[in-house]
Protein backbone atom coordinates (compact mmCIF):
# COMPACT_ATOMS: atom_id res chain seq x y z
CA UNK A 1 0.00 0.00 0.00
CA UNK A 2 2.63 2.79 1.33
CA UNK A 3 4.61 1.38 -1.95
CA UNK A 4 1.91 2.19 -4.32
CA UNK A 5 1.15 5.87 -2.38
CA UNK A 6 4.81 6.91 -3.05
CA UNK A 7 4.57 5.50 -7.05
CA UNK A 8 1.35 7.45 -7.40
CA UNK A 9 3.42 10.06 -5.44
CA UNK A 10 6.16 9.95 -7.83
CA UNK A 11 3.91 10.18 -10.79
CA UNK A 12 2.23 12.97 -10.53
CA UNK A 13 5.12 14.49 -9.70
CA UNK A 14 6.83 13.61 -13.08
CA UNK A 15 3.56 14.68 -14.65
CA UNK A 16 3.63 18.41 -12.84
CA UNK A 17 7.13 18.58 -14.24
CA UNK A 18 6.11 17.90 -17.70
CA UNK A 19 3.26 20.06 -17.47
CA UNK A 20 5.60 22.87 -15.64
CA UNK A 21 7.85 22.46 -18.57
CA UNK A 22 5.54 22.69 -20.84
CA UNK A 23 3.76 26.16 -19.87
CA UNK A 24 7.29 27.76 -19.19
CA UNK A 25 8.12 26.80 -22.84
CA UNK A 26 4.97 26.85 -25.01
CA UNK A 27 3.22 28.98 -22.78
CA UNK A 28 -0.06 26.33 -22.63
CA UNK A 29 -0.70 23.47 -20.97
CA UNK A 30 -2.02 21.08 -23.79
CA UNK A 31 -0.93 21.14 -27.64
CA UNK A 32 -3.54 19.75 -29.75
CA UNK A 33 -3.07 16.43 -31.48
CA UNK A 34 -3.89 15.91 -35.20
CA UNK A 35 -3.66 13.18 -37.79
CA UNK A 36 -0.77 12.80 -40.55
CA UNK A 37 -0.41 15.34 -42.54
CA UNK A 38 0.00 15.59 -46.41
CA UNK A 39 1.29 19.19 -46.55
CA UNK A 40 4.81 19.68 -45.31
CA UNK A 41 6.31 22.37 -43.78
CA UNK A 42 9.91 23.60 -44.80
CA UNK A 43 10.41 27.21 -42.43
CA UNK A 44 13.66 28.81 -43.85
CA UNK A 45 14.30 31.09 -40.74
CA UNK A 46 17.09 34.00 -39.78
CA UNK A 47 20.59 33.39 -41.80
CA UNK A 48 21.19 31.08 -44.54
CA UNK A 49 24.28 29.63 -43.76
CA UNK A 50 26.34 27.93 -46.42
CA UNK A 51 29.99 27.29 -46.68
CA UNK A 52 30.47 29.28 -43.86
CA UNK A 53 29.73 28.37 -40.10
CA UNK A 54 28.59 31.45 -38.48
CA UNK A 55 29.08 32.50 -34.61
CA UNK A 56 26.42 30.79 -32.58
CA UNK A 57 24.65 33.88 -31.90
CA UNK A 58 23.17 33.78 -35.39
CA UNK A 59 20.22 32.27 -36.01
CA UNK A 60 20.51 30.53 -39.28
CA UNK A 61 18.87 27.98 -41.62
CA UNK A 62 21.86 25.22 -42.91
CA UNK A 63 21.09 24.15 -46.28
CA UNK A 64 22.63 20.70 -45.35
CA UNK A 65 19.67 20.12 -42.97
CA UNK A 66 16.61 21.13 -45.93
CA UNK A 67 18.51 19.77 -49.08
CA UNK A 68 17.94 16.17 -47.72
CA UNK A 69 14.45 17.09 -46.68
CA UNK A 70 13.09 18.20 -50.10
CA UNK A 71 14.74 15.27 -51.11
CA UNK A 72 12.57 12.95 -48.86
CA UNK A 73 9.79 15.14 -49.21
CA UNK A 74 9.70 14.69 -53.12
CA UNK A 75 10.34 10.75 -52.29
CA UNK A 76 7.88 10.35 -49.96
CA UNK A 77 4.41 9.29 -51.38
CA UNK A 78 2.06 10.71 -48.35
CA UNK A 79 3.51 14.23 -48.89
CA UNK A 80 1.48 16.15 -51.31
CA UNK A 81 2.33 19.56 -51.31
CA UNK A 82 5.12 21.77 -49.51
CA UNK A 83 4.62 24.72 -48.28
CA UNK A 84 8.22 27.24 -47.93
CA UNK A 85 7.77 29.80 -44.66
CA UNK A 86 10.29 32.59 -45.05
CA UNK A 87 11.45 34.73 -42.67
CA UNK A 88 14.90 35.73 -43.70
CA UNK A 89 17.74 38.17 -43.44
CA UNK A 90 19.47 36.57 -46.64
CA UNK A 91 22.67 34.78 -46.80
CA UNK A 92 25.10 32.68 -48.39
CA UNK A 93 24.13 33.35 -52.58
CA UNK A 94 25.38 29.57 -53.23
CA UNK A 95 23.67 27.91 -50.84
CA UNK A 96 20.28 29.70 -51.23
CA UNK A 97 20.49 29.40 -55.13
CA UNK A 98 20.80 25.55 -54.11
CA UNK A 99 17.46 25.64 -51.60
CA UNK A 100 15.73 27.71 -54.51
CA UNK A 101 16.66 25.22 -57.42
CA UNK A 102 16.01 22.19 -55.31
CA UNK A 103 12.13 23.47 -54.61
CA UNK A 104 11.64 24.56 -58.48
CA UNK A 105 12.51 21.59 -59.03
CA UNK A 106 10.51 19.75 -56.87
CA UNK A 107 8.01 17.56 -59.24
CA UNK A 108 5.35 17.95 -55.99
CA UNK A 109 3.06 21.49 -55.65
CA UNK A 110 5.12 24.19 -53.61
CA UNK A 111 3.49 27.35 -51.96
CA UNK A 112 5.52 30.03 -50.05
CA UNK A 113 4.93 32.56 -47.82
CA UNK A 114 6.69 35.14 -47.01
CA UNK A 115 6.37 36.76 -43.28
CA UNK A 116 8.36 39.70 -41.56
CA UNK A 117 10.48 39.57 -44.26
CA UNK A 118 12.15 37.82 -47.21
CA UNK A 119 15.44 39.76 -48.01
CA UNK A 120 18.06 39.54 -50.50
CA UNK A 121 18.83 35.87 -51.46
CA UNK A 122 15.80 35.39 -49.64
CA UNK A 123 13.74 36.57 -53.10
CA UNK A 124 14.58 33.67 -55.49
CA UNK A 125 13.68 31.43 -52.43
CA UNK A 126 10.45 33.02 -52.40
CA UNK A 127 9.92 32.97 -56.28
CA UNK A 128 10.97 29.29 -56.48
CA UNK A 129 7.79 28.10 -55.83
CA UNK A 130 4.52 27.87 -58.24
CA UNK A 131 2.74 30.20 -56.55
CA UNK A 132 4.09 32.57 -53.81
CA UNK A 133 2.61 34.63 -51.12
CA UNK A 134 3.46 37.51 -49.37
CA UNK A 135 1.55 38.54 -46.23
CA UNK A 136 0.86 42.56 -46.36
CA UNK A 137 3.16 43.76 -43.48
CA UNK A 138 6.16 41.35 -45.01
CA UNK A 139 9.20 43.62 -47.18
CA UNK A 140 11.98 42.13 -49.37
CA UNK A 141 14.50 43.56 -49.79
CA UNK A 142 16.17 43.82 -53.12
CA UNK A 143 20.06 45.18 -53.49
CA UNK A 144 22.90 44.36 -55.09
CA UNK A 145 25.06 41.23 -53.72
CA UNK A 146 28.40 41.60 -51.48
CA UNK A 147 31.70 39.91 -50.85
CA UNK A 148 33.21 39.61 -47.40
CA UNK A 149 36.70 38.22 -46.72
CA UNK A 150 39.63 38.80 -49.04
CA UNK A 151 39.03 40.73 -52.19
CA UNK A 152 41.65 40.66 -54.96
CA UNK A 153 41.73 43.77 -56.64
CA UNK A 154 41.44 42.65 -60.29
CA UNK A 155 39.17 43.67 -62.63
CA UNK A 156 38.41 39.86 -62.54
CA UNK A 157 36.94 40.28 -59.10
CA UNK A 158 34.43 42.54 -60.11
CA UNK A 159 33.71 39.95 -63.44
CA UNK A 160 32.97 37.04 -60.65
CA UNK A 161 31.17 39.48 -58.50
CA UNK A 162 28.50 40.60 -61.81
CA UNK A 163 28.32 37.15 -62.99
CA UNK A 164 27.17 35.76 -59.23
CA UNK A 165 24.52 38.60 -59.66
CA UNK A 166 23.41 37.82 -63.19
CA UNK A 167 22.70 33.79 -61.91
CA UNK A 168 20.29 35.55 -58.90
CA UNK A 169 18.50 37.68 -61.27
CA UNK A 170 18.20 35.12 -63.99
CA UNK A 171 16.71 32.62 -61.59
CA UNK A 172 13.96 35.20 -60.44
CA UNK A 173 13.31 36.24 -63.84
CA UNK A 174 12.09 32.85 -65.00
CA UNK A 175 10.57 32.01 -61.78
CA UNK A 176 8.37 35.23 -61.36
CA UNK A 177 6.53 37.98 -63.60
CA UNK A 178 8.69 40.52 -62.95
CA UNK A 179 10.35 41.96 -65.97
CA UNK A 180 14.10 42.13 -65.87
CA UNK A 181 14.63 46.09 -66.24
CA UNK A 182 12.05 46.64 -63.40
CA UNK A 183 13.98 44.38 -61.62
CA UNK A 184 17.34 45.62 -62.18
CA UNK A 185 15.78 49.50 -61.73
CA UNK A 186 15.18 47.72 -57.75
CA UNK A 187 18.34 46.64 -57.33
CA UNK A 188 20.30 49.56 -57.89
CA UNK A 189 17.67 52.83 -57.07
CA UNK A 190 19.42 55.01 -54.75
CA UNK A 191 17.76 56.66 -52.07
CA UNK A 192 15.39 54.12 -50.60
CA UNK A 193 17.57 52.41 -48.31
CA UNK A 194 20.38 54.28 -46.10
CA UNK A 195 24.05 54.01 -46.40
CA UNK A 196 23.10 51.33 -49.60
CA UNK A 197 21.80 50.44 -53.06
CA UNK A 198 18.41 49.08 -53.94
CA UNK A 199 14.77 49.24 -52.60
CA UNK A 200 12.82 47.56 -49.92
CA UNK A 201 9.63 45.95 -51.09
CA UNK A 202 6.88 45.65 -48.98
CA UNK A 203 3.97 43.45 -48.97
CA UNK A 204 1.11 44.83 -52.02
CA UNK A 205 4.35 46.19 -54.40
CA UNK A 206 6.16 43.05 -54.46
CA UNK A 207 2.59 41.60 -56.13
CA UNK A 208 2.48 45.19 -58.28
CA UNK A 209 5.92 44.22 -59.51
CA UNK A 210 5.25 40.93 -60.44
CA UNK A 211 7.78 39.63 -58.17
CA UNK A 212 5.27 38.17 -56.31
CA UNK A 213 2.18 36.09 -57.09
CA UNK A 214 -0.82 37.46 -54.74
CA UNK A 215 -1.07 38.81 -50.83
CA UNK A 216 -2.17 36.64 -48.49
CA UNK A 217 -1.20 34.53 -45.16
CA UNK A 218 -1.78 30.55 -44.21
CA UNK A 219 -5.59 30.55 -45.15
CA UNK A 220 -4.97 31.50 -49.00
CA UNK A 221 -1.60 29.43 -49.38
CA UNK A 222 -3.40 26.63 -47.76
CA UNK A 223 -6.86 26.67 -50.09
CA UNK A 224 -4.02 27.78 -53.02
CA UNK A 225 -1.74 24.41 -52.07
CA UNK A 226 -4.82 22.10 -52.02
CA UNK A 227 -5.83 23.29 -55.49
CA UNK A 228 -2.77 22.53 -57.17
CA UNK A 229 -2.37 18.74 -55.34
CA UNK A 230 -6.40 18.56 -56.65
CA UNK A 231 -5.18 19.48 -60.41
CA UNK A 232 -2.01 17.44 -59.86
CA UNK A 233 -4.17 14.78 -59.02
CA UNK A 234 -6.70 14.94 -62.16
CA UNK A 235 -4.11 15.49 -64.28
CA UNK A 236 -2.48 12.20 -63.02
CA UNK A 237 -5.49 10.31 -63.21
CA UNK A 238 -6.33 11.75 -67.26
CA UNK A 239 -2.30 10.36 -67.72
CA UNK A 240 -3.59 6.94 -66.55
CA UNK B 1 29.87 52.21 -16.34
CA UNK B 2 27.60 53.76 -18.25
CA UNK B 3 28.19 53.90 -22.07
CA UNK B 4 26.78 55.96 -24.70
CA UNK B 5 27.98 55.25 -28.08
CA UNK B 6 26.71 54.01 -31.59
CA UNK B 7 28.46 50.41 -31.31
CA UNK B 8 26.27 47.60 -30.18
CA UNK B 9 27.32 45.75 -27.22
CA UNK B 10 28.84 42.88 -28.89
CA UNK B 11 31.16 45.37 -31.06
CA UNK B 12 32.25 46.36 -27.52
CA UNK B 13 32.16 43.20 -25.42
CA UNK B 14 32.15 40.59 -28.25
CA UNK B 15 30.29 37.78 -27.44
CA UNK B 16 31.40 34.46 -25.63
CA UNK B 17 32.37 31.76 -27.39
CA UNK B 18 31.63 29.00 -25.00
CA UNK B 19 28.24 30.22 -24.22
CA UNK B 20 26.60 27.78 -26.71
CA UNK B 21 29.74 25.29 -26.57
CA UNK B 22 26.94 22.89 -25.45
CA UNK B 23 24.67 23.14 -28.09
CA UNK B 24 24.77 20.34 -30.61
CA UNK B 25 22.33 18.71 -33.23
CA UNK B 26 21.17 15.47 -32.56
CA UNK B 27 18.93 12.89 -34.14
CA UNK B 28 16.04 11.43 -32.02
CA UNK B 29 13.95 8.63 -33.44
CA UNK B 30 15.30 9.76 -37.29
CA UNK B 31 14.52 13.80 -36.28
CA UNK B 32 17.01 16.47 -36.45
CA UNK B 33 16.88 17.85 -33.06
CA UNK B 34 18.52 20.79 -31.74
CA UNK B 35 20.02 20.23 -28.39
CA UNK B 36 21.45 21.64 -25.17
CA UNK B 37 23.22 19.88 -22.71
CA UNK B 38 21.97 20.47 -19.30
CA UNK B 39 25.29 20.13 -16.08
CA UNK B 40 23.03 16.52 -15.10
CA UNK B 41 24.28 15.30 -18.60
CA UNK B 42 20.43 15.41 -19.78
CA UNK B 43 19.59 17.28 -22.75
CA UNK B 44 16.71 20.15 -23.58
CA UNK B 45 15.31 20.31 -26.79
CA UNK B 46 16.17 24.18 -27.97
CA UNK B 47 14.30 23.63 -31.65
CA UNK B 48 13.16 20.77 -33.78
CA UNK B 49 14.02 20.39 -37.55
CA UNK B 50 11.26 18.78 -38.85
CA UNK B 51 9.16 19.23 -42.69
CA UNK B 52 6.33 17.39 -40.76
CA UNK B 53 3.96 19.84 -38.87
CA UNK B 54 2.73 16.91 -36.82
CA UNK B 55 5.80 16.68 -35.35
CA UNK B 56 5.78 19.70 -34.02
CA UNK B 57 2.39 18.92 -31.73
CA UNK B 58 4.56 16.16 -30.61
CA UNK B 59 5.05 16.75 -26.82
CA UNK B 60 8.26 14.38 -27.40
CA UNK B 61 9.70 17.03 -29.63
CA UNK B 62 8.51 20.05 -27.44
CA UNK B 63 11.12 22.96 -26.76
CA UNK B 64 11.89 22.50 -23.35
CA UNK B 65 11.40 18.71 -23.03
CA UNK B 66 14.46 16.99 -21.40
CA UNK B 67 15.48 13.80 -22.56
CA UNK B 68 18.11 11.69 -20.41
CA UNK B 69 21.52 11.57 -21.73
CA UNK B 70 23.37 8.53 -23.57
Amino acid sequence: MGKDTSKQDNQDQNNQSSLVQKIQQLGQSTVPQAPDSNIHVLPIIGQIEGHVQLPPQNKTTKYEHLIPQIVAIEQNPKIEGLIVLLNTVGGDVEAGLALSEMIASLSKPTVSIVLGGGHSIGVPIAVSTDYSFIVPTATMTIHPIRLTGLVIGVPQTFEYLDKMQERVINFVKQHSDIEEEKFKDLMFAKGNLTRDIGTNVVGADAVKYGLIDDVGGVMEAMSKLNDLIEKEKQSGEMLQ
Amino acid sequence: MILYTPLTEYEIFGVDQNAFANRQFININGRTVHVERNNDGSFSILQLISTDPQDFLDETYAPGTIISGH
